[in-house]
């Protein structure tokens, strides 16, 4: 019963979103306005249940770790983003936050954005047994992203044979990547469709499994 | 042509992704080795191996990722691996208690029936923790597995709920070192340091496998703070608009393999029904004919609206105003 | 000074196995949980400011403000006084699930999928072949979209063969040198704002 009534639900909203499509309306807006509060008060207690009560509100409470007055203390200090007189205060949470966690991410970034990147490029154009496209994939690989780090270097003008060469073929190389990407893209937004096109028809009318 | 109300295409789109459905042609979908990479990775752990399926998704994109997060949890639970469920986000972490309940549903094939950590306590206590044994034991005691159901799961053993934790890559980070210390309690305020997984499997460095689901760039941390760190073994389930964008982590190794969309859950779901781990395929292959028939739909609006630009002169009027 | 010593202090600790460091890693990893959770009290604060603000000007559509207001205290309401509704119910479903998987769920994927709509129409009126580049692009697309879908292979076997070597080798160079340069960005701005170069994040609070 509760399963039935929850779809039924679902699906009235599911339809007043859609309705969207035609024109917009009182009920769209009502969805609208609701998936707002409703994600920020599911957030509110979550966050409550699953973090701030076993890592902050049951410890204090048992009398140990009391160093975790330090974390909530600071915690705390975001209230003071309300009151104009002291809302600097609210700047050293963002700062205990963002400084550390710049400091960790800095080798570990470096390992996973910069050098790994540079190491895959570095690929062999030929290992015995690879087919022809295959080696015509590396040859396009390692000077496709050549080229196409020449062409987003723009501290020098993209003339002569180096630059100006090397900026042409990386913006066909990367006009082939953004087609990709819009394919998928549009894939993507099927996708979407089609999950709630089986809720409606599947989960709401059984008109199909 | 070109005036012609977008509600007519809107129409045209409602139709060609409802239609496919009501025939239910059931095109084959072939797999690619970026998605059998993680399906033959999975097929090789064990009971004493363990993963991670991290919801790092909102219901926005939960069409493309459920399904992947199902299927791959699915396979784990198949081979009596160790599941352990996160989120990024508190929405994530709705998503990873409705894809438990999709694998517990008995309305649905290759269901489980899930013990709760609280009743097979006396088990625990009494030492019972090995799989196989657990399962006699509890069979012993007069339970039976329903009909149609694949197999018990215990949560503690076979599956921890573990959720969401803010600043999640700061929780990733910390994990390398204990799960324990991110997470005291799981969702349902179980103390982890009694789960027999987490006994067996205190930090990520004794996981195997951390698959991200996601549906913006957190899966990303993943590789940062876990594979960077302590060359944890990655992969990504991602939504089909990120999915081009990883193909440099899959070449570099940094990630074992991508599902990238519904197409790349709908793979996974073939290998499981291929290799005899489900009955059925699920969502995402069923989709798949409709995916087929808008792709037409989109392609036969682009060389159309191409045609009429070009056909009315339209490229003409705008490089003249260009010049004007 | 916060940013500049913390930011120092996380970079050396990666390099420092001693004890002591490894020390200084775990307070830092048990504490920013606890310190971020309570970043949601911005959120809430700014969201109730701006509805309560519309509601008692009797603003256009003031009437919706409740719409976001009731669940976004009310929700929490449920979780504290019926914490067991909070758990997903996985023996008895409860009035905050019911909202999560009969609402929230239900709006937020149908608002995404409204997409589909609009990525329709513009493929219609605005997807153009109108250079030699954009027509590169749109065939590459073409490509890859019937590449990945089983109708594509009926096509014929060329065509998934073609969009994955579209994926894995083109698409792959350009996504590659574009994250290069945006790792290095990140590494410059983490810098910069370590070393106070960049102020942007601290906002407008106070003086």
């Amino acid at each position: 019963m509760y399963e039935t009534i929850g779809i039924w639900v679902g699906a009235f909203f599911t339809l007043a979103i859609y309705s969207f499509l035609y024109k917009e309306n009182p009920l769209y807006r009502l969805a609208e306005h609701l998936v707002v509060g409703v994600s920020l008060g599911y957030t509110i207690s979550i966050t409550y249940d699953i973090t701030l009560k076993p890592r902050l509100i049951e410890p204090l409470l048992a009398g140990s770790h009391w160093i975790l007055i330090i974390p909530a203390i600071l915690g705390l200090l975001y209230i003071t983003r309300f009151i104009p007189s002291i809302a600097w205060l609210s700047r050293y949470p963002i700062a205990f936050l963002m400084g550390t966690s710049m400091g960790v991410s800095f080798p570990l970034t470096m390992k996973a954005w910069v050098l790994r990147q540079l190491e895959g490029a570095m690929a062999p154009l030929y290992v015995s047994g690879m087919n022809w496209s295959e080696v015509a994939g590396n040859i396009v690989l390692i000077l496709g992203t050549l080229a196409a780090l020449i062409y987003f270097f723009f501290s020098k003008p993209h003339k002569g044979l180096f630059f100006g060469t090397g900026s042409k073929i990386g913006i066909w190389v990367i006009m082939l990547g953004f087609g990709a990407t819009f394919g998928f893209t549009v894939m993507g937004r099927i996708s979407l469709l089609i999950g709630r096109i089986q809720y409606l028809l599947g989960d709401w009318l059984h008109i199909i499994k | 042509m070109l005036n012609i109300d977008r509600r007519w295409i809107f129409l045209a789109i409602g139709v060609v992704s409802i239609v496919p459905f009501l025939i239910g042609i059931g095109m084959p979908v072939s797999t690619t080795v970026e998605v059998e990479n993680i399906f033959d990775y999975v097929n090789e752990l064990g009971k004493d191996d363990a993963i991670f399926i991290s919801f790092d998704y909102a219901p926005g994109t939960q069409a493309e990722n459920t399904p992947m997060a199902i299927a791959v949890m699915r396979h784990a639970l198949h081979n009596d691996v160790s599941v352990f469920l996160t989120a990024n986000q508190p929405l994530g972490h709705g998503m990873a208690i409705g894809a438990l309940h999709y694998v517990t549903d008995p309305a649905i094939p290759d269901f489980y029936e899930s013990v709760s950590f609280e009743d097979w306590s006396a088990l625990r206590d009494a030492g019972i923790v090995d799989k196989d044994e657990l399962v006699s034991a509890w069979e012993s005691e007069g339970n039976v597995l329903p009909e149609g159901c694949s197999g018990w799961i215990f949560e503690g053993r076979d599956y921890a709920l573990l959720g969401y934790a803010p600043v999640f890559n700061l929780v990733i980070l910390g994990m390398t070192n204990s799960i324990e210390a991110q997470y005291p309690q799981d969702a349902h305020g179980n103390s982890t340091g009694e789960m027999p997984m987490l006994r067996d499997h205190k930090s990520l460095r004794e996981v195997d496998l951390a698959l991200s689901c996601s549906g913006s760039g957190a899966c990303v941390w993943w590789i940062t703070y876990a594979r960077e760190k302590i060359g944890m073994p990655v992969a990504f389930g991602v939504t089909a608009v990120m999915a081009t964008d990883y193909y440099p982590y899959i070449q570099s190794g940094q990630i074992i393999g991508q599902m990238g969309g519904l197409r790349g859950a709908a793979e996974y779901e073939v290998l499981l029904y291929e290799n005899g781990v489900t009955v059925t395929t699920g969502k995402a292959f069923t989709g798949m004919d409709v995916q087929s028939a808008a792709h037409l739909l989109i392609i036969f609006l682009i060389i159309m609206g191409n045609i009429a630009f070009f056909a009315g002169g339209f490229h003409k009027k705008t490089a003249l105003k260009g010049r004007g | 000074m916060i940013v500049l010593v913390g930011g120092i202090l996380m970079i050396v600790q990666y390099f420092i196995p001693h004890q002591y460091s490894q020390n200084i890693f775990n307070y830092y990893t048990e504490w920013a949980p606890i310190v971020g959770a309570f970043a949601l009290i911005l959120g809430v604060g700014s969201l109730t400011r701006v509805h309560s603000h519309k509601i008692r000007r009797k603003a256009k559509n003031w009437q919706f403000s409740w719409a976001v207001l009731i669940p976004l205290y009310g929700m929490p309401f449920f979780a504290l006084i019926w914490p067991q509704s909070l758990w997903g119910g996985m023996e008895e479903p409860g009035i905050f699930d019911f909202v999560f998987m009969h609402i929230q769920v239900p709006i937020q994927a149908t608002m995404f999928s409204l997409l589909a709509f609009y990525i329709a129409s513009a493929a219609f009126r605005a997807f153009r072949a109108k250079s030699a580049l954009a027509t590169v692009l749109l065939l590459a697309a073409v490509i890859v979209m019937l590449g990945q879908v089983p109708i594509g292979e009926m096509l014929g076997r060329w065509l998934p063969e073609t969009g994955l070597w579209i994926l894995r080798y083109p698409n792959l160079a350009a996504k590659r040198a574009i994250m290069l340069g945006v790792g290095f960005g990140i590494l410059a701005t983490n810098l910069k704002i370590i070393f106070g170069v960049e102020r942007n994040w601290l906002g407008g609070a106070g003086k």
